[in-house]
């Protein structure tokens, strides 16, 4: 897969999880241009194009990143927090997807500019609709922000 | 000064000798002496330090630490009285006897009311050791005291903590199976999806069962997750106007109402102090289980409330199929249950959940029925407010 036509980056550090959510959104033809980040280390090395992924170009930003809360070593808040702290990043619409109810991760997630917070469903059939749900809105419903002219330009450019 | 009374007790205690570290604040050597005497006569086998002043005194405090401190009223460099607050500075509990000369009856009671234990004056010796001993026999009891009070405040402390830890071990362990159960449900219902009449009978059967277990497994600790929450919500938030609380818990109980041709009244209720989303599920639970443990005819339920004398008295009453006596305790405990899942849905957490409010906010619950009867679920909650002792709005 070329890695800058990404539509959906995928962060979440396990597989079988991966997986569901890989099955929902193959079943709306939503899957055939995600990559999987299996830690928050991983993730930020792809949208920052360093480390394995610095031939990436970070003109061509994903357009939904689906961000795990609790993953080793860097978690889902450090990764959110780093991709809203940087101008190059900060108008990728992240999601963060958490079977936490916590309601302190909620609202921290919220104020460091998450775009969206979502528990998981515990029921598979309630998963795949929210799966669905996401993908349909933030792929064909959504348009991106055109305060980034070049995040904008990329966006187009597929 | 020896009366019968003194001489008789000098007998007594002479009998038994009696070890004494005693520390004098004295300027006079002869009577320090006489002191020491007195003692000696009355079975104290004694050892004495004398000090003159604040400095020697605090020295020989934190060198050799006395069980009763006897202190001259009068000193030529210090206060017998100061020899007190040297004490109480070095947060020590030891009885101290004024042993003077001359004291005045208001002095004297003034000392006292100071925290002197007692006075003795020098030409009346003979009365010092049991001034002493009862100074012992009072320290003694003081200090048992603190002990057994100290005791109690540690298992209050320890109980509290351990409490609460049970309660976020629920609470966590709850939480963190659902991660792991979501997978297996996903899964077993993936594969059911995908190969349901592909490979055999038995294949499609066991794949039923394991997706029915973690099904299953799934409302069990949603329920444990309710039941630790009661603990974490705190208590009693505000006054709750418990016919506004029927009339929601009706309104979600409809269906159930419908379907069995249940009559549900219930008469004036109180407002009361606690917790909105609380008060509504315990009277959704108790009115459920009305409708729910049903005999032939349909249920007929009866939610009433009545002012006792400290507090709210509320009962559930129904014509079910009631309950055993040897049940009535083991139905408030978690997920135990007295019927088949087939025969009564459920899993046992109802009543557990009721239990916990009502004790959380200072109540009780209890159930009086016997089989074939129907049940009366009883529930106390204190008046509306912890100002209005009254409760006089009913």
């Amino acid at each position: 897969m070329n890695t800058n036509e990404v539509d959906i980056l995928l962060v979440d550090d396990s597989q079988d999880d991966v997986d569901l959510t890989l099955h929902a959104l193959r079943a709306e033809n939503l899957a055939n241009h995600v990559f999987v980040a299996r830690d928050g280390e991983e993730a930020l090395e792809f949208l920052f194009c360093t480390g394995p992924h610095a031939e990436r170009s970070i003109d061509h930003p994903p357009k939904l990143v689906l961000l795990d809360l609790k993953m080793p070593k860097v978690d889902g808040m450090q990764v959110l927090k780093q991709i809203k702290g940087d101008e190059r990043t900060r108008t990728i619409p992240v999601v963060l997807m958490t079977s936490s109810r916590e309601e302190r991760d909620m609202v921290s997630g919220y104020d460091l500019g998450v775009n969206s917070y979502i528990q998981k469903p515990m029921d598979f059939d309630e998963f795949r609709k929210m799966v669905k749900l996401l993908g349909l809105y933030w792929l064909v419903t959504n348009r991106p922000p055109v305060t980034n002219g070049r995040t904008h330009a990329a966006g187009q450019a597929k | 000064m020896s009366s019968a009374g003194t001489k008789l007790g000098k007998q007594d205690s002479a009998t038994l000798e009696v070890k004494l570290r005693a520390l004098l604040v004295e300027d006079n050597a002869l009577d320090a002496a006489l002191v020491v005497r007195a003692l000696h006569k009355d079975g104290f086998d004694v050892i004495v330090d004398v000090v003159q002043d604040e400095a020697a005194f605090t020295k020989a405090l934190r060198a050799r630490p006395p069980e009763v401190v006897l202190a001259d009223y009068n000193l030529p460099n210090w206060k017998g009285m100061e020899a007190l607050h040297v004490l109480r500075k070095e947060g020590l509990d030891i009885p101290m006897v004024l042993v003077s000369g001359a004291l005045g009856d208001v002095t004297a009671v003034e000392c006292i009311r100071q925290g002197a234990t007692d006075y003795v004056l020098k030409d009346g010796l003979a009365r010092l050791p049991e001034v002493i001993r009862r100074a012992l026999r009072e320290k003694q009891e003081r200090s048992l005291r603190h002990k057994m009070e100290d005791d109690l405040a540690k298992k209050v402390d320890e109980l509290a903590r351990s409490n609460a830890d049970l309660e976020q071990f629920a609470y966590v362990a709850s939480h963190d199976l659902q991660e792991p159960l979501r997978m297996v449900t996903a899964y077993t219902q993936l594969l059911s999806e995908r190969y349901r009449g592909k490979l055999d009978d038995n294949a499609d059967k066991y794949i039923g069962y394991a997706s029915e277990g973690a099904q299953r497994m799934q409302v069990l600790i949603q329920d444990l997750l309710a039941f630790s929450r009661v603990g974490r919500n705190g208590v009693a938030s505000g006054t709750v106007d418990c016919n506004a609380v029927m009339i929601d818990v009706l309104q979600t109980l409809a269906t159930a109402i419908q379907e069995s041709s249940a009559v549900v009244t219930y008469g004036e209720l109180p407002t009361v102090w606690a917790d909105r989303t609380q008060m509504t599920q315990v009277f959704q639970n108790l009115v459920g289980n009305a409708i729910k443990f049903r005999g032939k005819e349909p249920p007929v339920v009866s939610v009433q409330a009545e002012k006792t004398a400290q507090r709210w008295q509320f009962s559930v009453s129904d014509n079910g199929i009631g309950i055993a006596p040897e049940y009535v305790e083991n139905i408030f405990v978690v997920f135990q249950r007295l019927h088949g899942r087939t025969e009564y849905p459920g899993n046992g957490i109802g009543l557990a959940i009721c239990k916990k409010i009502a004790e959380r906010n200072g109540g009780k619950i209890w159930v009086e029925s016997q089989p074939g009867s129907g049940s009366s679920f009883k529930f106390t909650l204190p008046f509306h407010s912890p100002d209005d002792e009254e409760g006089a709005r009913s």
